[in-house]
C-alpha cells in the first residue's frame, strides 16, 4: 500500500511537472485562468470545405479536406484529391474516439494514421471540456495546457487572451507541431496550417466557399 | 417443377440485371455495338466540352461539385482545367502527368504512381473508346434508344481497393461519352458530365505540352 501511494505520488509530481521540465516551456510562469476563455477558438465545423496542400519530405499533394459536424457529435474529416479518390474517411468523437474509414493503401500505415489523428484533434479542439492541467504565461502570451494520453496541446493566446496566436502539440519534451488557425468567418478558420517540428511536414487549408 | 424453378430463376435474374440500372435494358446484339462503338470512336481524333465533377459522400449526404473544361486529343492525351470552386490544371500525356495547383507544379510519370496511372488509363480508354478492350475490366453493356451504359467492374486486385465499378455513358449518335460515374467501394462516387462537347475540331498540341 506504501509502495502504491509512492508510485501514485511519483506519477502525479510528474505529470503536474513535466510541463515545466520541457526545455521548450520551462520558462513559463503559472497564472490564473478558465476553460471558458478558449471556448470561442474552437472552430465550429458545421460543414467546411477546404482546398488542402500537403508537402511531405520534399513531396506535394493536393486535394480537397471536407469537414463535417454531424448530429451525433462526431466529426468526419474525409480528404480526396480533385478528381474525387478519397485518400482517407476519418471520424472522430466528443469522447476521443477514433475511427478509420477508409484510407488508400499508400497511407494505410500505423504512423501515419496517428500523426493525422494527433493533428486534426489539435485543430479541432474536441478535448478543451477535459479542462487545463494548468494555465502558463511566457513572454507575454497564455498557454493553455490540456493533457493528452501523450503529451499535451497547448493553445497559445495573445494578453488580451481574445486572439488565438497558436496550438501547439507537444511531447513530454519538446514542441512536435503547431497549427495556426486564421481569420475566422461564422465561427470558422478560413486558413489553417498545421506543420511539424519534428519532420519536413506541413499541411495548409483554404477555405473554398461553395 | 425443376423447370419452374429455373425459369423463376432466370426471370429474377433478368429483372435484376435489368432493373439495375433504370431506363436502360441489357444489350440484345452486343457484338453489332462494339463493331459500332469502335468504328465510331476511331473517327474521334479530338474533344473540347465543358464539364461538371459531382463527389457524393453517401454517409454525409455531401456532394462537392466542380466545373471546368476538358480537352482530348488522340492520341492519349488529356488536359482538364477545373475553375470552380477552386482552379486546378491536370494534364495528362502519354505516360506523364502534369499538375498545376496554385503556384505548385508537379510532374508525375505515371510509371511511378499507381493512382494516375489508373485515372490516366481510364481517362484515355474512355475517349479513346478502347474501353472494352482493358483486360483489366470485366463489362457489361446496356443500352437505351438513345444512348449506350457501359459497366467496367475491376478485376485487379490493386483496382478493386481503389474502385467498385466504372459507368460510361456513350451518345448513340457518335459513341463520345456522356458521363463517367467512378464508383468507390465505399458507396462514394464521382460523376463527371461532359457538355458542350465540340468534336474533332483543331485543337493546339501547346495545350498538353509538359514541360
Amino acid at each position: 500500500m506504501v509502495q502504491f501511494r509512492m508510485h501514485y505520488l511519483l506519477l502525479s509530481s510528474c505529470i503536474i511537472l513535466l510541463p515545466g521540465c520541457s526545455p521548450v516551456y520551462k520558462k513559463m510562469q503559472e497564472t490564473n485562468g478558465n476553460i471558458s476563455e478558449l471556448q470561442k477558438f474552437k472552430p465550429a465545423f458545421a460543414t467546411a470545405l477546404y482546398k488542402t496542400s500537403v508537402d511531405v519530405a520534399g513531396n506535394h499533394l493536393s486535394g480537397l479536406l471536407l469537414i463535417k459536424h454531424l448530429p451525433d457529435s462526431t466529426t468526419r474529416i474525409v480528404f480526396s484529391n480533385e478528381m474525387g479518390f478519397t485518400f482517407f474517411d476519418f471520424e472522430f468523437s466528443p469522447g476521443g474516439d477514433f475511427k478509420v474509414y477508409s484510407i488508400i493503401k499508400q497511407m494505410n500505415k500505423k504512423p501515419v494514421i496517428s500523426t493525422l489523428r494527433h493533428d486534426f484533434e489539435l485543430i479541432l479542439m474536441k478535448n478543451i471540456e477535459k479542462g487545463p492541467l494548468s494555465m502558463r504565461t511566457q513572454n507575454g502570451l497564455n498557454y493553455y495546457v490540456i493533457p493528452q494520453a501523450k503529451g499535451y496541446h497547448y493553445y497559445i493566446t495573445d494578453s488580451s487572451r481574445n486572439n488565438l496566436i497558436r496550438a501547439e502539440r507537444a511531447s513530454k519534451t519538446k514542441t512536435v507541431a503547431e497549427a495556426v488557425m486564421q481569420n475566422y468567418i461564422n465561427g470558422i478558420p478560413d486558413t489553417i496550417r498545421i506543420s511539424h517540428h519534428t519532420f519536413n511536414f506541413v499541411i495548409g487549408l483554404k477555405r473554398i466557399e461553395r | 417443377m425443376r423447370r419452374m424453378y429455373l425459369l423463376f430463376g432466370l426471370l429474377i435474374a433478368c429483372y435484376a440485371s435489368m432493373a439495375q440500372y433504370a431506363g436502360y435494358a441489357p444489350i440484345t446484339d452486343l457484338p453489332k455495338f462494339k463493331v459500332e462503338f469502335s468504328t465510331a470512336t476511331q473517327k474521334i481524333v479530338s474533344i473540347k466540352s465543358d464539364f461538371v465533377q459531382e463527389k457524393n459522400l453517401s454517409m454525409l449526404s455531401e456532394k462537392i461539385v466542380s466545373k471546368g473544361k476538358f480537352w482530348f486529343k488522340r492520341e492519349s492525351r488529356v488536359r482538364m482545367e477545373y475553375s470552380h470552386p477552386f482552379t486546378y490544371l491536370m494534364i495528362l500525356n502519354k505516360d506523364k502527368v502534369f499538375i498545376k495547383d496554385g503556384q505548385k507544379e508537379n510532374k508525375v510519370s505515371t510509371k511511378s504512381n499507381k493512382m494516375f496511372q489508373q485515372i490516366n488509363r481510364i481517362m484515355i480508354d474512355c475517349m479513346q473508346g478502347t474501353a472494352l478492350n482493358n483486360r483489366d475490366f470485366s463489362t457489361r453493356i446496356f443500352e437505351n434508344k438513345n444512348a449506350g451504359l457501359v459497366e467496367l467492374t475491376p478485376l485487379t486486385k490493386e483496382l478493386k481497393e481503389l474502385l467498385k465499378s466504372i459507368v460510361i455513358i456513350v451518345d448513340k449518335k457518335d459513341f463520345s461519352v456522356i458521363s463517367i460515374d467512378m464508383l468507390e467501394v465505399s458507396g462514394d462516387n464521382t460523376l463527371l458530365k461532359f457538355s458542350n462537347k465540340e468534336m474533332n475540331g483543331t485543337i493546339s498540341d501547346a495545350l498538353f505540352t509538359i514541360k
